[in-house]
């Protein structure tokens, strides 16, 4: 249908097109306890159009996109298109161009039932107790193939895997039982990091069963050591995305520190083109331009924008892309050095989220350690707040790394006069 | 005018009936549910303008689900390779080859019973003002563009105004040995947001429409523009709220993101099967004062997920869940309702046909009372009128609450003193904070813009809402 469509966008009239092919052969398992709930395969294909057209003698570029069914006959593709080459006209946006570098990509498969096998194994294999125990998982393998094509000569294909396992654990005592949540996501099964990871999750549930409530200290060192650590990092990254630049989201500037008066370490991060079993390992983007190592912020200073052709035309970016992976460079001192004096450890949110506009950060405790010296308390309730803006200037970043997925950032981030709202 | 049966539907459902009396052969029990929802996403601000043919909502593309020895299984596909025999195979097939994979690593089922499979017919066009797929795109992008004029020209403070319009026309058909459910309406909902800066700090206000009508809702998008300006100047002048108990009273968008976030996820019954949800053991039991009312259901407002039948095949329904501050029952998919022993009440949903069906929520309301808005501020003495929402989460097991809301107005003495505090993060436990409710207004208003998820997943459209309401709450 892929090639037909083709056809059909270059008889048009459009001054320009893409076409983005997704096919996605995925296994799922759902399992209570250790007892499967429901068995799923998902095969399926998405074919994704966008018709560009020239307004007003060149000056604009007016795009429209929609999903054509691989069902579709050709009378309903050509209608589609038809009405999108129309639809175009709608919307005057400054004109841009296409990624047009030759670029090569990587067709291979993947085995979605091995990779399925592999996480059954391993949950399997989880030490579980009469205290602590798996409540239920679900388990997600997909082998996906990319294919995208433009009206500038590119047509590539990237093939990649991609997990996630979404797990719930239970502690009790004879009193109560509780819960904690954990998603990983990752190319293929990871046994070793999921068994780690699941097995320290099972430790906080059985934390979180005598923990007292949160003090009321008002404003705190912070220590993030988990996943959540990621979205500051992350919000750094995507202050620096060309669309959130143009579109007046992001005041940040290239060549100006992102803030005055630094009292810790400063953050340094980049795009990377491959990080050991990412979900996102593309070597192109998902618009055809070549994915690379490329600097975004370096000692707090921007150094690049990154994102779709669009944006970075507007801006006159012309050397980047979609980034899909990150990592963040360590700071001075180990995570040891770190984690000393005073501080909160949250180690579960119910949900913690980070604004990207106004940076404000915010996340009701589930479970946190209360650090006082070599005292430590586990506490529950309560929440943790601020804004990034404010706080970034005074952080601790350990040299230690960690990988979440796309993600690699330092161990442990300490920051300091967060606000901490008792239980 | 009818929101008329996809036509695309109806052609392959001989088709589909076909492979259906293929798979009947080796399972015991056989359904497929196929969609066919188009739409659009037209979205304008000062600096860039889109239009998409697709969102949240629309798709194309059919799930089958199989029953034999406990266990049901599922193929979500939307290509048709060869005839009904070929498609039934290569289902089978590659069901067959997962087994083979629970076999190889001793899995056990988790036996359920069969679904029952009585003969039912059901053909529904809801009434709709216009069609999505009809819609004159160019002056929707016209009228967005002038409303967003309108929003940046108010102060200079006004970064951008982003206007925007989503509209869906979803066809379902639910198909079976003995069922045969058609199903075809309109959801549309629309937003205005403002992006603002004030001496270097920046801050945002949002609010939206949404109804189970078509794009000419869109009409009312005009009186958001001078709500939101407003609302986005508060937060620019506001101060951190100083952590502690106070009295709040919940405008009616924040009283349903409590609804939604308390004992909508919490009396998800598939969370009951799993033990996951602290309200299976509360049932006929207090959580709630006498004025705390709860209904739950696609038939109790109309709003975007006001639908006729669910994504198992099950009728639409109306659940009181807490009634006069006492949980009498939960919402139940079709599976879960097996295994409890109960009856669905038509809250089986999916994100669409790729994904699993799950207990999810479909509108969620407390019911209004009969004091007015401005009695319940004069009984304050020292707290917050809280409205505009950002995020919410659940946590059944520990009922728990978060929600961050996007303000509070300051109260003393019954009084607005005209001070803001942004954003305000509440969180407590449920039943206290249900059981604090001490006045109720009388007004009545659901919404449904935005998304829902299961954990941090599965995102289905939701409405929720109710009156305003006074209760005691920790802020942050």
């Amino acid at each position: 249908m892929t090639d037909k469509i083709i056809e059909l966008l270059k008889s048009s009239g459009a001054d320009a097109w893409e076409v983005t092919d997704t096919c996605t052969e995925g296994w799922e398992f759902y399992f209570i306890r250790h007892r499967l709930d429901q068995n799923r395969v998902r095969d399926v294909e998405h074919i994704e159009v966008i018709v560009h057209r020239k307004l007003d003698d060149g000056k604009f570029l007016g795009s429209a996109s929609q999903e054509i069914a691989p069902t579709a006959t050709e009378a309903e593709a050509k209608k589609i298109i038809d009405d999108l080459y129309q639809r175009a006209s709608y919307v005057k946006n400054p004109y841009y161009e296409l990624n047009k570098k030759s670029v090569e990509g990587v067709d291979e498969n993947f085995d979605p039932q091995k990779m399925a096998k592999d996480f059954i194994e391993v949950m399997q294999q989880i030490p579980e107790t009469s205290g602590e125990d798996i409540n239920s998982y679900e388990i997600f393998a997909e082998n996906c193939k990319r294919r995208y094509v433009n009206s500038e000569g590119i047509d590539v294909t990237v093939s990649y895997p991609s997990s996630t396992v979404e797990v719930v654990v239970n502690a009790r005592n004879d009193e109560q039982e509780i819960e904690l949540y954990r998603m990983y996501t990752a190319g293929t099964c990871d046994r070793e990091n999921l068994v780690k990871e699941i097995s320290d999750t099972l430790k906080y549930g059985k934390d979180r069963l005598v923990a007292k409530t949160t003090p009321s200290v008002g404003k705190a060192a912070v220590l993030f050591s988990t996943q959540d650590s990621v979205q500051i990092y992350k919000w750094i990254a995507d202050k620096m995305m060309a669309s959130m630049k143009y579109q007046g989201l992001s005041d940040w500037e290239i060549g100006k520190a992102i803030c005055d008066d630094v009292k810790g370490d400063t953050f340094t991060v980049s795009a990377v083109k491959e990080l050991t079993n990412s979900s996102k390992n593309f070597p192109v983007d998902a618009e055809g331009a070549e994915v690379r190592d490329m600097d975004i912020i370096k000692d707090n200073v921007p150094v690049s924008y990154w994102g779709s052709v669009q944006f970075r035309n507007y801006l006159g970016v012309e050397d980047s892309f979609i980034a899909t992976n990150f990592k963040a460079e360590g700071g001075k001192l180990s995570e040891s050095e770190i984690r000393t004096g005073t501080y909160l450890e949250p180690v579960e949110f119910s949900d913690f989220s980070v604004d990207i506009v106004t940076g404000e950060i915010a996340g009701e405790i589930r479970l946190a350690y209360w650090h006082e010296g070599d005292k430590v308390t586990p506490v529950c309730g309560g929440s943790v707040t601020g804004t990034l803006t404010e706080l970034i200037s005074d952080v601790k970043l350990s040299k230690e790394l960690r990988q979440y997925d796309t993600c690699l950032v330092p161990s442990v981030i300490k920051i300091e006069n967060v606000t901490i709202a008792g239980a | 005018m009818k929101a008329k049966f996809s036509k695309y539907l109806n052609d392959i459902a001989l088709n589909l009936k076909e492979m259906i009396a293929e798979l009947a052969k080796n399972y015991d029990y056989v359904s497929v549910l196929s969609t066919d929802s188009v739409g659009f996403n037209v979205r304008v601000s000062q600096r860039v303008k889109t239009i998409d043919g697709s969102n949240l909502t629309t798709e194309r593309g059919n799930v089958i689900r199989v029953y034999k020895d406990g266990l049901y299984s599922e193929y979500s596909f939307n290509r048709f390779e060869g005839d009904a025999a070929a498609m039934a195979a290569k289902a089978k097939g590659v069901l067959d080859r997962q087994l083979a994979v629970l076999k190889e690593t001793n899995s056990e089922i988790y036996n359920t019973p069969k679904l029952e499979d009585e003969k039912q017919e059901l053909f529904v066009e809801m009434e709709t003002g216009l069609l999505p797929e009809e819609t004159d795109l160019s002056a929707l992008v016209d009228k967005l563009q002038k409303l967003s004029d309108e929003g940046v020209a108010l102060s200079d403070e006004v970064i951008d105004c982003i206007c925007a319009g989503q509209s869906t026309h979803i066809c379902k058909m639910f198909l079976t040995p003995n069922k045969d459910l058609r199903q075809s309406y309109v959801i549309s909902e629309g937003f205005v947001y403002m992006i603002g800066d004030r001496d270097g700090n920046s801050n945002q206000a949002i609010n939206g429409i949404s109804d189970r009508e078509g794009p000419e809702i869109f009409d009312r998008l005009g009186d958001l523009v001078e709500k939101s300006f407003k609302e986005l100047q508060d937060n620019l002048g506001s101060d951190h709220v100083i952590p502690g108990e106070y009295e709040i009273i919940t405008a009616p968008d924040v009283s349903g993101l409590i609804a939604h976030e308390a004992f909508g996820h919490g009396v998800e019954m598939d969370m009951f099967v799993k033990k996951r949800a602290l309200g299976a053991d509360y049932i006929d039991k207090r959580v709630g004062s006498d004025l705390v009312t709860m209904h739950e259901g696609a038939t109790c407002v109309k709003d975007v997920s006001s639908f006729a039948f669910d994504d198992e095949g099950t009728l639409a329904g109306d659940v009181i869940e807490i009634d006069k501050g006492i949980l009498k029952t939960g919402i139940c998919d079709a599976l879960a309702a097996l295994r409890l022993g109960t009856k669905p009440t038509g809250n089986g949903k999916r994100e669409n046909f790729e994904h699993k069906a799950y207990t999810r929520m479909t509108n969620t309301m407390f019911d209004k009372g009969t004091s007015t808005k401005e009695e319940l501020i004069a009984s304050v003495k020292k707290g917050y009128l809280l409205s505009g929402i950002e995020s919410g989460m659940e946590d059944p097991k520990h009922w728990g609450i978060q929600c961050i809301i996007a303000r509070g107005y300051e109260i003393i003495d019954g009084k607005l003193t005209g001070k803001v505090v942004s954003p305000v993060v509440l969180t407590g436990y449920v039943p206290d904070l249900l059981g604090s409710i001490s006045m109720a207004s009388n007004d009545y208003m659901s919404f449904g813009e935005g998304a829902c998820g299961k954990g941090h997943k599965e995102w289905v459209k939701v409405s929720d809402g109710g009156p305003y309401l006074k209760a005691v709450a920790r802020l942050g």
